[in-house]
């Protein structure tokens, strides 16, 4: 590229890197606050004295996540839940998405289905029914209820859909040509060209099964059935309201407030998230641009 | 982690329960008044009129089944509480286990969540949805009110009469019956309340006893000398920049007392208000017939401005009302006054102490302008067990016969396991217990009475006895005829001390003086509109009396709550209360 | 036609368990919003409940409370959209410029990072980030200036819940942009380049027309969102005080329906969102496609 360096050009430059910089630990700070947090006597947290760095540094919160056997086993019913989760939306994404992305001539009943699926994502009867529900079909303390029981993601169908558009037209006429179905257009041809709006999806469903607690709250009868978000979830609470407990519960919410722990336990939870999305990101970032832009 | 250590003469083991409850004990309990062991071991199988019911041995009130009987929960978890031992559960514990081996009641425990707002989400899923399991501890009025209105609940009425033990009626009573009114619609028992202490709603100054004889300050009577001594604390900074000479209730949290629950109101400006003689969140009876909201009375002003004044001139907590957390503070000494029941010290918050030696808090009632201590009034309700409508006859006798035992053993369990993992465990004292235990377990100390006259099993006092026998190891270089001060409690063991420290030393004003106005609420629990109108009501009103304090809002704006909240709805609940006023 | 038809038949095939799982779990739980229409009894279920018609709407909207509510939903939402179509476009277009490659990807990286932090535990970080003796005061009182309560303060608490909100998710915006400006063509630049165009020029004339698909389906995409005010954000940071800018929709539903059990109120407050919504939907689907020919779905 060939630029002509004014002098404004260079100080913009100089400026612009400085502010990103700037705008770069604005982001980071909250993890790197958390990462302090964990590390700090209980006392300091409390009192208010960490901002840049661990004071009274210590490894005790992590010491005592290690022999917190509830924290791993939500741990893995989370892990657990997002690898399935992930595996079936996208099977069923993928195949919602190639038939609704054709228009009416191609298939019939497009528009109908799209409209129905439209209405299912803004209209829903709010948490007592669906609980009455999950609780029929007996998904109660089951994994199934927590992959399944978040319904159909549609705002990552729409993504999907406007992909699957954006395809060159040519891509599938000469698949048709051959006489290939469907089926194999989908899976041999499209597909494989849609890696990176796959691998953004993939990361949506992924953060937004790893994020939720809660589903986990209203299905789980028990701490052990816990997806990881709402076992944390526990230890965030507010102890504002006291009448109604007695004083051991108040003492015991009270002792829950463990700040330097939880921010422990918060960061171990971001840890899956950290490590897999730089595997993603380089799908990801031209993903959403082939899905946004009409081909 | 601190265990529960608060009945003196612990039989440590579940074992040793057993062969006390079985032999000795079928007597069903006595109110204090009569002392006459009744009916024990009159074994009898009784049941036959009840059909197809299990038939069961010994006292009703102490039955045990002959069949298995299993009973249903939804029971709260504590992800903080690591005081069962290995390989217990919530329901296979040393509770659970004297409940099989006893009554042959075998607990299920179907759905567990957090106390606090998790445990309530899931109380209220299960009434939303009509799922509630046999039994359940509701901690809120509403519920109860609720799930009645939604003809979810068992008529407990007849259980009560037949099976409850002399002790719990006894207790009962002691709170004039009070407590049996959250649960009671239309002359009936819908459930099993919980019996609060009147200690529990008396809420007094709690003040760091240290810090005022370091700079050597009267203990403080008024508002005045609360003001004074807040202005030393401000000036002199005992712990630094980041001293907090008045602590109140944090994000959430409210500035006084309700009438829907009384009890263990924790750093609200209740005795502020009290000292104004102005009674917030109280219904006020007029006397004359009519009834008023404590809140929108005119003395609401002068206790608003002076709390105002307070918090412009900094010295109370600036983060009012949107603290994250108050026990931070507390915890880690930066307070000097708050303000709390018996059990808030001790019990309830004991980090200060532990972390720091020196640390002596101490409770003072405040007293008005003419010297007299005002108090908003106690009601016994805090929580309730609610029936579920359709448990057989066996579940709900089974029911009463947890509540009666929950009652009478406490004292002999080994309470180093948290008594709130007991099933369905509720709150079940005598309404004077604190002012009683106080005032008794001085006469120990000095020697006027013996543990062993406290032996009596159908004392409605339930923990006496254990306080009794214990307090001689506790309570170190006591001279009879002072009062205790920090340094008598020991702390080799914390659930220790923080009994002792709760019913020697915060309890004195209650225990030790008298309340020269206690003013009751016309009604305790929710009217017909209340029900649908009183959340938005209490949330406007919240709003206001905070923005007050903080000077958000000028004092002219109390009089436009007061016109707003008698037009949205204030007026038509009045009538209602009134009618209640016979 | 009849390869046709045996396509059709694979599209159903295809379409089929998705549409399933659709019914199962969005579909049937919907027969819950009768609870708007009636005065709803537990023990009696959705169908054996007292209908009591519009009533539930007529008392929803005489209630101050939720006219407040629902102007606050308005504000929070609809600030939030548009912020989240511009803050991170010019974010975009800034980081555009920059040379550096990896400093470049570092930086996209980084911005993306508060997007995983859910809010149960953000809110926490920035409550203490904003208390009387946070990070914020304490840079304040470097520069002479006295401690601010914010948290009480019910205008600067709207305005914190909308800027953090933006903080937290303009990465995500930022990286759909940048895609965008990858693909644009390079040979257009350094013809502008040629003919002097100036830098300011070039994003203007050239970068902003070629991404501006990317903003349509971004903005109507918000659109479809426009009552979601961020119910997790504001839950886990509000506090009565603030409730007067700040209580939205679904936290007042939450409150109103699980905590005070008036589900039939809470429903059909819930209801109305949806209906709002699903208007919006409608309305900035024909705009999209009316005016920038473009099918959102």
């Amino acid at each position: 590229m060939i630029e002509n360096k004014s002098i404004g050009s260079r100080i913009f430059d100089k400026f612009n890197i400085v502010l990103m910089i700037f705008i770069g630990l604005l982001s980071l700070y909250p993890l790197w606050y958390a990462l302090c947090l964990s590390f700090s006597s209980q006392y300091a947290v409390n009192a208010g004295l960490v901002m840049f760095y661990p004071v009274g540094f210590n490894l005790e919160s992590y010491k005592v996540i290690m022999s917190d056997s509830g924290f791993f086993q939500s741990f893995w019913i989370s892990v657990e839940r997002t690898f399935l989760g992930v595996v079936i939306t996208m099977v069923m994404l993928v195949m919602m998405g190639y038939p609704l992305s054709k228009t009416t001539r191609e298939f019939r009943m497009r528009n109908v289905l799209m409209w129905l699926v439209m209405f299912c994502m803004l209209f829903n009867g709010g948490t007592i029914p669906w609980y009455i529900v999950m609780k029929k079909y007996g998904l109660i303390n089951s994994i199934w209820g927590l992959v399944l029981g978040g319904g159909l993601p549609v705002f990552n169908l729409i993504l999907l859909i406007n992909f699957f558009r954006s395809l060159p037209a040519e891509l599938e006429e000469a698949a048709i040509m051959d006489g290939g179905n469907p089926w194999q257009i989908l899976f041999r041809i499209v597909l494989p060209c849609a890696k990176p709006v796959l691998a953004t999806v993939v990361l949506f469903v992924a953060v937004g099964h790893w994020n939720d607690y809660f589903q986990g709250l209203v299905l789980a009868t028990e701490e052990k059935y816990y997806p990881l978000q709402t076992y944390i979830k526990q230890f965030v609470v507010n102890i504002s309201q006291t009448t109604g407990l007695s004083a051991e519960q108040i003492s015991s919410i009270s002792n829950l407030n463990n700040k330097s722990l939880n921010a422990a336990k918060v960061f171990i939870s971001m840890i899956p998230m950290l490590i897999v999305y730089p595997f993603l990101q380089k799908y990801f970032v031209n993903g959403i641009m082939l899905g946004s832009v009409k081909g | 982690m601190r265990k529960l250590k608060k009945a003196a003469c612990l039989l440590t083991t579940a074992a040793l329960v057993m062969s006390l409850v079985g032999c000795g004990s079928g007597d069903s309990g006595s109110g204090s008044s009569s002392s006459s062991s009744s009916s024990s071991n009159e074994s009898d199988s009784s049941s036959a009129e009840l059909g197809e019911s299990v038939s069961y041995t010994g006292d009703p009130a102490f039955a045990k089944f002959d069949e298995p009987v299993d009973v249903h929960i939804g029971m709260w978890s504590y992800a903080a509480d690591d005081s069962l031992p290995e390989g217990d559960s919530v329901d296979n514990n040393q509770y659970t286990r004297y409940l099989k081996e006893n009554y042959n009641i075998n607990v299920i425990v179907d759905w567990t969540a957090e106390v606090g707002s998790n445990y309530r989400e899931k109380v209220s899923l299960a009434i939303a949805s009509d799922t509630l399991p046999d039994a359940v501890v509701a901690n809120d009025m509403t519920y109860i009110k609720k799930a009645y209105d939604a003809d979810l609940l068992y008529d407990m009425t007849n259980i009560w009469e037949k099976y409850a033990s002399k002790q719990v009626k006894g207790i009962i009573e002691s709170g004039s019956g009070r407590a049996m009114n959250s649960v009671t619609f239309d002359g009936r028992i819908y459930g099993l309340p919980g019996a609060g202490l009147r200690g529990d709603s008396i809420n007094t100054l709690i003040v760091r006893q240290d810090w005022l004889d370091k700079y050597g300050l009267d203990a403080p009577k008024t508002l005045d000398d609360i003001e004074h001594i807040a202005r030393v604390f401000k000036e002199e900074k005992p712990a630094g920049d980041a001293t907090i000479p008045i602590l109140g209730p944090g994000k959430g949290g409210a500035l006084y007392t309700s009438f829907l629950g009384t009890t263990n109101w924790y750093f609200a400006f209740t005795p502020i208000f009290n000292a104004c003689d102005a009674y917030p969140g109280y219904w006020i009876d007029n006397g004359d017939g009519t009834a008023t909201y404590g809140s929108i009375s005119e003395n609401m002003k002068v206790a608003l401005q002076r709390l105002n004044s307070w918090y412009e001139e900094g010295l109370i907590d600036p983060e009012l009302g949107t603290r994250d957390n108050s026990y931070d503070p507390l915890n880690s000494g930066q307070v000097g006054m708050t303000f709390g029941c018996w059990s808030m010290m001790g019990y309830s918050s004991y980090q200060s102490m532990v972390d720091d030696p020196e640390a002596d808090w101490q409770c003072y009632p405040i007293y008005d302008d003419n010297g007299k201590w005002n108090s908003s009034g106690a009601d016994p309700f805090a929580s309730a067990i609610i029936v579920n409508k359709n448990v057989s006859e066996d579940v709900a006798h089974a029911l009463m016969i947890m509540y009666n035992a929950c009652c009478r053993d406490e004292q002999y369990f080994d309470v180093s396991v948290n008594f709130d993992w007991y099933p369905l465990r509720l709150v079940i004292s005598a309404y004077d217990e604190v002012e009683y235990e106080y005032q008794e377990l001085y006469k120990v100390l000095n020697g006027e009475t013996t543990a062993e006259d406290y032996s009596d099993p159908n004392l409605i006092y339930k923990l006496m006895y254990a306080d009794a026998q214990k307090i001689r190891d506790v309570i170190v270089d006591y001279e009879p005829g002072t009062e205790i001060e920090r340094k008598n409690i020991s702390m080799d063991n914390l659930g220790d001390f923080m009994r002792y420290y709760s019913c020697l030393i915060s309890a004195r004003p209650v225990g030790k003086y008298t309340v020269d106005k206690e003013v009751e609420s016309v009604t305790y629990v929710l009217t017909d509109t209340m029900e649908q109108r009183w959340s938005n009501l209490k949330t406007m009103e919240d709003e206001v009396m905070l923005k007050i304090i903080l000077g958000q809002e000028s004092i002219d704006a109390f009089d436009q709550f007061v016109a707003d909240w008698k037009a949205q709805g204030g007026d038509m609940i009045t009538e209602e209360v009134e009618a209640l006023i016979e | 036609m009849k390869r046709n038809k045996k396509a059709q038949a694979s599209y159903y095939a295809m379409i089929a368990p998705g549409m399933i799982w659709l019914i199962l779990f969005n579909c049937v739980p919907m027969v819950g919003v009768v609870m708007a229409f009636e005065n709803f009894n537990p023990s009696k279920g959705f169908f054996g409940s007292k209908w009591i018609g519009l009533d539930n709407f007529k008392y929803l909207f005489s209630l101050n409370d939720a006219k407040q509510v629902i102007v606050n939903t308005l504000i929070i939402a609809i600030a939030k959209m548009i912020l989240l179509i511009v803050v991170p476009l010019v974010f975009a277009l800034l980081l555009n410029e920059v040379r550096y490659k990896g400093f470049k990807r570092t930086i996209q990286t980084i911005v993306y990072m508060p997007h995983f932090m859910s809010w149960v535990v953000l809110a926490s970080i920035v409550l203490t980030m904003l208390g009387y003796d946070g990070l914020v005061n304490h840079v304040r009182g470097m520069f002479g200036t006295e401690p601010v309560i914010f948290m009480s303060d019910a205008s600067f608490f709207r305005k914190m819940v909308i800027i953090t909100d933006v903080w937290k998710e303009y990465g995500y915006n930022a990286v759909v942009y940048l895609a965008a400006l990858t693909g644009t063509d390079p040979g257009l630049y350094e013809a502008a380049a040629i003919d002097g165009a100036s830098r300011w020029k070039r994003a203007w004339h050239i970068t902003l027309p070629c991404i501006r698909p990317t903003i349509v389906l971004l903005s109507v995409l918000g659109l479809g969102s426009i009552l979601n005010a961020g119910f997790d954000q504001i839950f886990n940071m509000y506090n009565p005080l603030v409730y007067s800018t700040s209580d939205i929709l679904d936290t007042w539903v939450y409150r109103i329906g699980l905590i005070n059990l008036q589900y039939s109120l809470a429903t059909t407050a819930g209801l109305f969102k949806s209906i709002v919504s699903f208007i919006l939907i409608i309305v900035s689907y024909a705009l999209a496609y009316k005016f920038a020919d473009y099918r959102i779905f």
